[in-house]
């Protein structure tokens, strides 16, 4: 068995898939630049400012962060990704989940009817432990397993 | 450099800042159930779907936000709306498709409201074609999104981010309850005047309109309005505010605070006269930060109203005085491309001006032309302001109002940053008196004698 953390379900779901962590808040906006300004259908992270994430595809991965920071528009950029299918599958907050981030994935989940599984209050052990790449499952009581 | 990764688009928050971005700081939260947020039955059916499936997926959306920060039970809205969405582009799609079957579906929001001022002012901006063909490609939904804002109740013509001025009058009162967004309009109505909003995303602002309801948690509480910190203004002249809150924003994030030191400065409170300098430093505070919330000792009704009861027992303090001043200021970047390059426009009122800071503007210019000999300024200068705010000032003001037009300075009422972030305006060496513009866009702050100097002369003074 490998690490166990146990954090709070905002979005609850069962998952497995691979990790790509970043130890910076997550740029929402400047992540998807090119699918705002170019109409790109791509889920590659374009924030060159991000040296963890910068060019890795995130779509259908498990997104493991701090916080989301940036523009205030970050919203409508979740409902983006959720209509294009280029989205995470799930994002794993180490702090308390910010207000963009919250209103974007629970619009997504009622409007759009499309879900990114979201669980927050992971602790900042879970960002130490978890590696891109590492395989994680995720239980829909918020337990997240890293192997 | 960590800002304008977006080409300088509005909305950045270019401190990148990790933080709820509510007003309410979770440092120390702890992973556990949701708390239960328990619904009146009128609430209940509406959760149920017996009043139609856009209010069901409105009130779901809105409960699940509220009980991720606390909430336990939703509260009814006072006064009326105010939407920081103002621009209508593909960015905001998804929320246009939304507030449309909103519309569609011959919903409105509890009260007629108001939203922040436009990207663009085609009549009163000197623009030019190239500027103009940019603007309206970027802002390509501009109609779309008036539509249906008028269908949803919006006020005509209601664009401003000072809804709150007399002239505007989206002005709610002590204890009012809001579901605001546009951080500086929240921080004013939550500080000068008392009403009470957590710092909206945007979307949660449209749905909890609609439904006329806010979840109760942060600064809707009592506790979430009590001071963290106490801010020790120890200065003997009085201070610019931009720089004041922009202290206290980089300091206490998102925390509330308590100042004292300042009531000597501003005697009868919160009145027209010191609406400007409150407004300013409270939009300061939120844009270096993202505080929703000050009280301010002997100014603000509820630092009247509580005296340092209301800090924390456990508050920190953070003195502010000259040499802390100046120490922030030389923290600001140059982010202009030619660093040395003389400036190309001034840029006054972010957020939109007041009336009193109008006159000031006027007599601080008209004084220095004056003495100058000048007829006409030496650079293009700007008031951004309330299409109403500015005719209550031409009205009060007959003289001012036509000299300061004769000097070539024009008053439009749209969003400055905006103008400053489309890509052709966003290149020019643009100087402003605020600290908002300067942190979400590549501007440059200056103090107001600098700027009147430039305005008189074409330059900035040695050592500005």
């Amino acid at each position: 068995m490998g690490k166990i953390f146990k954090g709070r379900t905002a979005l609850s779901g069962n998952f497995e898939g691979s990790a790509e962590v970043s130890h910076y808040g997550f740029n929402t906006a400047a992540t998807y630049i090119d699918v705002i300004i170019g109409g790109s259908d791509s889920g590659v992270c374009m924030d060159h400012d991000n040296p963890d994430l910068f060019k890795h595809d995130l779509n259908g991965k498990v997104l493991c962060i701090p916080q989301t920071v940036g523009s205030s528009s970050a919203a409508t950029l979740f409902m983006i990704i959720l209509q294009k299918n280029i989205a995470p599958a799930a994002m794993l907050f180490a702090n308390h989940i910010d207000s963009l981030a919250a209103c974007g994935v629970l619009m997504g989940d009622n409007w759009l009817d499309k879900r990114i599984i979201t669980v927050d209050l992971l602790g900042e052990d879970f960002l130490k432990s978890v590696k891109t790449g590492d395989k994680i499952k995720i239980s829909e009581d918020g337990t997240i397993e890293i192997n | 450099m960590k800002r304008h990764q977006l080409n300088g688009q509005i909305g950045t928050d270019p401190n990148f800042t990790h933080a709820t971005h509510t007003g309410h700081a979770k440092k120390n939260a702890k992973a556990g159930a949701l708390p239960e947020l328990k619904l009146t039955p009128e609430e209940q059916e509406i959760f149920d779907g017996k009043k139609g499936e856009l209010l069901q997926k409105s009130i779901k959306t809105v409960v699940a936000y509220g009980q991720l920060f606390g909430a336990r039970n939703l509260t009814d809205l006072d006064a009326a709306p105010h939407m920081a969405m103002s621009w209508g582009s593909d960015g905001v799609e998804p929320f246009l498709k939304i507030y449309k079957q909103l519309a569609d579906g011959g919903l409105k929001t509890y009260a007629p409201f108001t939203a922040d001022p436009k990207p663009m002012d085609f009549e009163n901006l000197p623009m030019s074609d190239k500027e103009t063909e940019v603007a309206k490609k970027i802002y390509n939904r501009m109609d779309e999104l008036e539509e249906i804002n008028l269908k949803l109740g919006m006020l005509k013509d209601a664009w401003s981010c000072a809804c709150y001025l007399p002239q505007m009058g989206n002005t709610p009162k002590f204890g009012d309850m809001l579901a605001w967004s546009e951080s500086s309009a929240i921080n004013f109505s939550n500080s000068a005047l008392g009403a009470r909003t957590n710092r909206n995303s945007m979307g949660i602002d449209m749905l909890c309109s609609i439904l006329g309801k806010a979840p109760v948690f942060g600064l809707l509480t009592d506790k979430g309005r009590k001071a963290k910190w106490h801010i020790d203004v120890r200065l003997d002249k009085m201070p610019n505010p931009e720089m004041i809150g922009s202290a206290i924003g980089i300091k206490v994030v998102e925390d509330v605070s308590y100042i004292t030191g300042m009531d000597k400065f501003l005697p009868g409170g919160v009145n027209e006269e010191n609406t400007g300098y409150l407004k300013d430093l409270g939009a300061a505070t939120a844009s270096n930060g993202a505080v929703g919330l000050y009280h301010m000792e002997g100014v603000t009704p509820e630092a009247l109203k509580y005296g340092k009861d209301i800090l924390e027992d456990d508050y920190q303090t953070y003195i502010i005085d000259e040499i802390e001043l100046k120490r922030i200021y030389a923290t600001y970047p140059n982010l202009w491309k030619e660093q040395e390059g003389t400036p190309e426009r001034v840029y006054l009122g972010c957020p939109h001006m007041s009336y009193g800071q109008m006159v000031d503007w006027s007599n601080l210019i008209i004084g220095a032309m004056e003495k100058a000999g000048k007829t006409k300024v030496a650079i293009p200068t700007y008031f951004f302001g309330y299409h109403k705010v500015a005719e209550d000032y031409e009205k009060r003001n007959p003289e001012l109002a036509k000299k300061i037009k004769s000097y070539g300075i024009s008053i439009p009422k749209n969003c400055p940053m905006m103008w400053c972030s489309t890509p052709v305006s966003g290149a020019e060496r643009i100087a402003t008196n605020s600290n908002k513009t300067r942190v979400y866009t590549t501007a440059r702050f200056f103090f107001d004698d600098a700027l009147t100097h430039l305005i008189v002369n074409g330059e900035l003074p040695p050592m500005a």
